[in-house]
């Protein structure tokens, strides 16, 4: 249970994430548009030499799928130099540990996790990757993977705005993220982190004599850029495998306050930039309606229980503080995590399902608008036919080819979850890997999928699961998880632009009364689609008085 | 009268059964293939059959000892299907009926046909519906031509101006073409009919509704979409249940699963669908208006605005003498009483109103009996002025107005005793109503406020007639354009709906400013002509709006053409008929209104059909979930309704079926709602189709298990 405290603790930390994001949104609209702005004597050059340098044409308009190529190219070069880097860390510079290189399935599961902006991590960073893997393959990664998904929303977004022809330039659009927004927003996170005692160094891990005499090792390193990226690139790739439960990663509980308002910082701004973008600012409201009711609604699910965590849990940060990360990981589709999932209550873990499902509450950076806009168009066309027009949004005709592309890309969760998840049974896969039998166990492998299909990268296994048929099958997961949507919504915007548009919309879909049919109608589809898995797991854990570990 | 009552009784009999047959012979898997949904159902339904007579078959899904149950279940998902295809063919039957009440209403038009009998030739009296091509026809003075045809001899004045707008009649020699519905007013011609009736505009459009190869409308194929999607959704569900239960070993059962399975397809849109279409089609038909395609119904509820004659939409089109106003000092009475007089052979609806105004009122002028003797002065439009000349006490010249005076005899006498003793002057008297304009250039004694009082008169929507006795000015009558019955309550349920009307009057500013403020429409196109409207509607639509409008003249085609929605009237030409989208045999041309709320009615209810159907699932899932796993007894905690296994499948399957006939009247009448703004409509549906759509099944199933444990159905 929860009390007032921390009710106005949580409304507090959501209240300043959204002035967060209000704030920094107009400072991205013009990231976007290209407006002047005060980096532009600092950062012009810079950029004009990278785009020289990569032979790109930055005054280039390009249509969704050739935005689309590009990106998913830019994406599958970057894996591959990933690839061989964490292939070959053992004969590379920065590794004072002396790691040796990673097994070939390891690390293609690691690449594509890392660039799908999933970070599900099957192997505990501080002792299996060098300085060099950590900052380049891994944090580059978290770089790109977060520019990319952020600049897809945007070019989707364009195709919604009125008279546009086109919807960018996806090289312009990928150099300016990272230039302008992420890597100015994560300078000043990592100074701060650093501030509140996280570790920022390239020396080799101390070693030093505790008070009884014994000698332990001090695991230090470049930890608060990390951090500060894998936050808010809603990555969630930690450093240590403890991740955020890790002292050097999260050391106090204001450290652990911040870190969630990083991981809110661009999906919640991303929703008024869209409201701005389209010049109808009043739309962006339903987004964010939608996306923190649910929000909210997660957070109630996982506070009905009376106890947080159970017996083996993590005292430093608490139970109250454990949940709501747990809740927000999933929600902002991060996964990083500061506690074990295995000491959560059930209704905890089902909560995080619900955010990772729906993936648009608000999401991971820049997908999680593209998902939510779908969901709008998806609730316009249900149930926008009972006010007695032909569904529109934003004046614009909800036609069949609409409806087709939103179908295929609701129909990628329960492919790519619930297929691998009886195949990982059938193969014996899953028994192999699991900690517990029943309903705990099927939780530990449906969460496993169900966090590689939303991108999220929270997990129960971690290392346990680094078997060729988990790292290859989640890899697959995590791949068509990202760039199916991702494909697929691009030509949902691509096919907005210049459509026909009626200057009078009957259905008001800024009301509070359609926001509220929107939270009800995303519930209902993720409902009746996982339901019967749920059951089997998270709620079945509950019904018999379980926590996820076990433990009763 | 019982023998009336026993054949209408057995004529519904017939119908009946052959819908019964129908419905049954569309369970043929093949003419399922056009409905996913349905087919699926059907497919489920073989394998539960299959696992009722081979239980050690299905092993280990299956268990031999469960055979009824099988049975049960099968029979359910079959019934779920027929269900479906009886509400196809009812909804078909419907459609076919009021299609021919609709042949029958294409007007039959007298006409002479000549029949050639060696040398001879005569004439023989019959109805258009029965001519065909090539036939002869004679055509006399003030016949309409009854079809189209082309003239062989003779010339003649023909009037087309119902059709063309065209007030002149058109000189007609051979070779030319005649339209049917045209009037002769002078001479005679020979003719030979051109088209065959079956072939006429209106017949091939009933036919092409009426077949069942309707093409879906965009709305329907992008319901069939989310349908699909949805059924792929649920299999995938359904088969990866049927892969955990078989590894992990649940212990579901396979017709449990398929029963599940059925439960989750949206089968209640899937059935309904077809004849929620076909259905709208009927209502329109009902309505005496045909539709050339579903889709012009589904772009009538997308109306943004609507452009309306004012003249037989807003207006009946004739205008009623509301007042006497005196000038130059005469009295009322004065005035009152020229104007009676002025319109004693005046036979138009304002005349007529005229005499009841001053009868009503007691003005019966003395000099009534002159009136036997006078000359009339018929309206004309170069004059524009209408009247009587009296001869007081003079000699009985014979007037032309006079030759109908038998016809006036007994209004005469009616007032005859109210007359005085008529003074016997022996003078003449002309007595001149007309357009206050008109009537200046003809008068002297024009008083000062003239201008002011007839601008002020029509300022206010009424139109001034100015009345005047030897050439002096008496007064004004104000007369009123009548507004058609309901239609300002009309045109507050269009505004409320976010429908914008537009009113197109031939008027002047300002009384079209009145009257559209009395109706309650704010904007408005005075002094237009019937070519301005094809402008109008092109400016609408540049500011992207949805335009609906009707017309019936050739210079409304264009327009008509390039409306979003355009509603022709059957008295129209050809060429208004062609370019529109819609025709309204009654020709009604208010009944825009009726079509633009008919489509919005459409679209609700597929939208309230699907938004219900997927709602169901909730419930369904509650029912059967908790129960399904029978080697997870846990689960049951969550069986809300307290069902056993088998209550629960079949009481859930009981509810899927019977819901489809159950909501066949929705589909067939349409969601009723009251006309507000679209929000709250919107809402209210929500709440009764979704919000109603979650909680009604949780009663029905309930429900549906209270009645199998009390009849103590052995499931």
């Amino acid at each position: 249970m929860i009390d007032a405290g921390q009710i106005i603790a949580i409304i507090s930390i959501l209240a300043t994430a959204l002035i967060l994001g209000r704030l920094l949104s107009p400072y991205l609209v013009r990231v976007f548009t290209s407006a002047p702005q005060r980096l532009d004597r600092l950062l012009n050059p810079v950029e004009g030499w990278i785009y020289r340098l990569g032979g790109i044409d930055p005054a280039r308009r390009m249509g969704w799928r050739e935005y689309f190529i590009s990106a998913f190219s830019i994406n599958i070069i970057q894996m591959a130099i990933a690839f061989l880097i964490l292939l070959f860390q053992g004969v590379l510079p920065l590794n004072p540990q002396g790691f040796p290189g990673l097994r070939w399935d390891l690390a293609l599961n690691t690449v594509v996790s890392f660039a799908t902006n999933t970070n599900l991590q099957h192997y505990a960073g501080e002792t299996t990757l060098s300085y060099f893997s950590q900052m380049t393959a891994i944090q580059f990664l978290q770089f790109t993977s977060a520019a990319t998904g952020i600049s897809v929303a945007v070019a989707m977004v364009r195709g919604f705005v009125s008279g546009r022809k086109d919807i960018g330039n996806f090289y312009v659009d990928f150099v300016r993220t990272i230039t302008r927004v992420l890597i100015p927003l994560c300078f000043i996170a990592s100074l701060i982190l650093v501030a509140m005692g996280v570790p920022q160094t390239l020396d080799g891990y101390m070693t030093v004599k505790t008070v009884e005499g014994a000698t332990r090792s001090i695991l230090v390193g470049p930890v608060a850029s990390l951090v500060s990226i894998m936050q808010i690139g809603t990555n969630g790739g930690g450093y240590y495998g403890a991740n955020s439960a890790y002292p050097f990663q999260n050391p106090t509980p204001l450290s652990n306050i911040f870190e969630l308002l990083l991981m809110m910082l661009i999906p919640t701004a991303l929703i008024f930039v869209y409201g701005r973008l389209i010049n109808d600012r009043k739309e962006s409201r339903p987004i964010l309606i939608g996306a923190y009711g649910i929000y909210a609604l997660d957070i109630a699910i996982a506070f009905i229980p009376a106890v947080a965590l159970s017996a083996g849990m993590e005292t430093r940060i608490g139970g109250f503080f454990s949940t709501l990360w747990t809740v927000t990981t999933t929600a902002m589709t991060t996964g990083s995590v500061n506690s074990s999932l295995s000491s959560m209550n059930p209704l905890a873990i089902l909560a995080g399902f619900v955010g990772m499902l729906v993936q648009a509450s608000p999401g991971g950076d820049g997908v999680g608008l593209m998902y939510m806009l779908m969901y709008i168009i998806m609730t316009v066309f249900l149930v926008g036919l009972m006010s007695g027009r032909t569904p529109e949004y934003l004046g614009m005709k909800i036609t069949g080819g609409d409806v087709k592309l939103v179908m295929a890309a609701f129909l990628v969760h329960p492919v790519i979850i619930l297929v691998p998840t009886v195949l990982s049974y059938a193969t014996g896969a899953a028994t192999s890997v699991i900690t517990s039998s029943g309903a705990i166990g099927f939780t530990q492998i449906l969460y496993e999928f169900t966090s590689a299909a939303a991108n999220n990268g929270s997990d129960f296994l971690g290392s346990l699961a680094n078997t060729p048929f988990f790292n290859i099958s989640t890899a697959v997961v995590m791949f068509v998880g990202r760039y199916a949507p991702m494909a697929i919504l691009l030509a949902l915007g691509g096919s907005m632009l210049s459509r026909r548009r009626t200057s009078e919309t009957a259905l008001k879909t800024s009301s509070v009364a359609f926001s509220t049919v929107l939270i009800a109608s995303i519930m209902l589809l993720v409902v009746l689609t996982f339901f019967p898995v749920l059951a089997l797991g998270p709620i079945l854990s509950f019904l018999q008085g379980h926590t996820a570990a076990g433990v009763g | 009268m019982a023998d009336v009552h026993a054949d209408t009784d057995r004529q519904e009999g017939d119908g009946a059964v052959k819908v019964l047959i129908e419905s049954v012979l569309r369970l043929n898997p093949r003419s399922l293939l056009s409905n996913p949904v349905m087919a699926i159902v059907e497919m489920s339904f073989i394998l539960v059959l299959l696992m009722a007579i081979y239980p050690q078959g299905f092993l280990p899904v299956a268990n031999p000892g469960e055979r009824g149950f099988y049975a049960l279940v099968a029979f359910i998902l079959l019934l779920t299907v027929w269900f479906s295809t009886l509400s196809d063919s009812i909804a078909e039957r419907q459609a076919r009926n009021t299609a021919n009440s609709l042949r029958k209403l294409e007007e039959e038009v007298p006409c002479k046909k000549v029949v050639r009998e060696g040398w001879e030739s005569r004439t023989v009296q019959t109805s258009s519906s029965q001519l065909k091509a090539g036939d002869i026809i004679l055509l006399e003075k003030g016949d309409i031509v009854p079809i189209d045809s082309e003239v062989l001899e003779g010339i003649a004045m023909v009037d087309e101006s119902l059709l063309t707008g065209e007030s002149t009649p058109i000189r007609k020699a051979p070779s030319d073409q005649l339209i049917g519905g045209s009037k002769i007013t002078s001479d005679r011609l020979i003719a030979k009919v051109t088209t065959n009736p079956e072939s006429t505009y209106i017949n091939q459009m009933i036919r092409l509704v009426e077949s069942s190869k309707r093409p879906r409308t965009p709305n329907e194929q992008a319901i069939t979409v989310v349908l699909l999607g949805l059924t792929a959704i649920f299999s995938i569900v359904i088969i990866s249940l049927l892969g955990l239960s078989l590894v992990l070993g649940l212990g579901v059962d396979l017709s449990v699963l398929l029963a599940l399975y059925v439960c989750l397809l949206p089968t209640t849109i899937g059935a309904l669908l077809p004849a929620i279409g076909l259905s709208g089609m009927t209502r329109l038909h009902e309505k005496k208006v045909i539709a050339k395609s579903g889709r012009a119904i589904e772009t009538a509820g997308d109306t943004d605005t609507i452009l309306l004659d004012k003249t037989g939409t807003i207006t009946v089109g004739s205008r009623e003498a509301t007042e006497f106003i005196p000038l130059n000092g005469y009295t009322e009475r004065d005035v009152g009483e020229a104007a009676f007089l002025a319109s004693w052979y005046d036979d138009t609806p304002e005349g007529r109103s005229i005499i009841r105004l001053a009868s009503d009122k007691g003005y019966i002028p003395r000099d009534l009996n002159a009136l036997a003797l006078a000359e009339v002065y018929e309206f004309s439009a170069s004059t524009r002025i209408s009247g009587v000349k009296l001869y007081i006490g003079g000699s009985l010249t014979l007037s032309k107005g006079a030759r109908e005076i038998g016809q006036r005899l007994r209004f005469r006498k009616k007032f005859a005793e109210s007359v005085d003793q008529p003074r016997y002057m022996a003078q003449e008297e002309e007595i001149i109503k007309g357009a206050p304009d008109v009537m200046k250039s003809r008068c002297t004694d024009i008083p000062p406020e003239y201008d002011g009082l007839v601008e002020s008169i029509s300022s206010s929507g009424d139109t001034a007639m100015t009345i005047s006795r030897e050439g002096r000015i008496l007064g004004l009558i104000r007369l009123r354009d009548m507004l058609k019955p309901g239609i300002r309550e009309k045109i507050q349920s269009l505004k409320m709906m976010g429908i914008r009307p537009l009113m197109i009057t031939g008027d002047q500013p300002l009384t079209a400013k009145s009257i559209a403020s009395e109706v309650g429409i704010d904007s408005y196109v005075p002094q237009a002509k019937p070519e301005d409207k094809h402008r109008i509607v092109l400016e609408e639509q540049s500011q992207t709006r949805v335009v609906a409008m009707i017309g019936d003249g050739t210079n409304d085609a264009p327009a008509l053409a390039a409306a979003d929605v355009g509603l022709a009237m059957n008295s129209g030409t050809q060429a208004a008929k062609e370019a529109a989208n819609m025709v309204d045999l009654e020709s009604n041309p208010a009944k825009i209104i009726d079509v633009v709320l008919l489509g919005k009615q459409l679209l609700m209810t597929r939208g309230a059909v699907t938004a219900f159907s997927v709602a169901n699932d909730v419930a369904k899932y509650f029912a059967i979930i908790p129960v399904m796993f029978v080697m997870i007894p846990q689960l049951r905690e969550l069986d809300v309704l307290g069902l056993g296994l088998h209550t629960a499948v079949i009481s859930a399957l009981i509810f899927n079926a019977i819901i489809i006939p159950l909501l066949i009247p929705l589909a067939m009448r349409g969601v009723r709602f009251k006309p507000s703004d679209t929000m709250t409509i919107f809402m209210k549906n929500v709440l009764i189709y979704g919000v109603g759509g979650v909680l009604v099944p949780f009663i029905g199933i309930k429900l549906i298990d209270l009645l199998i444990n009390l009849i103590g159905l052995g499931v």
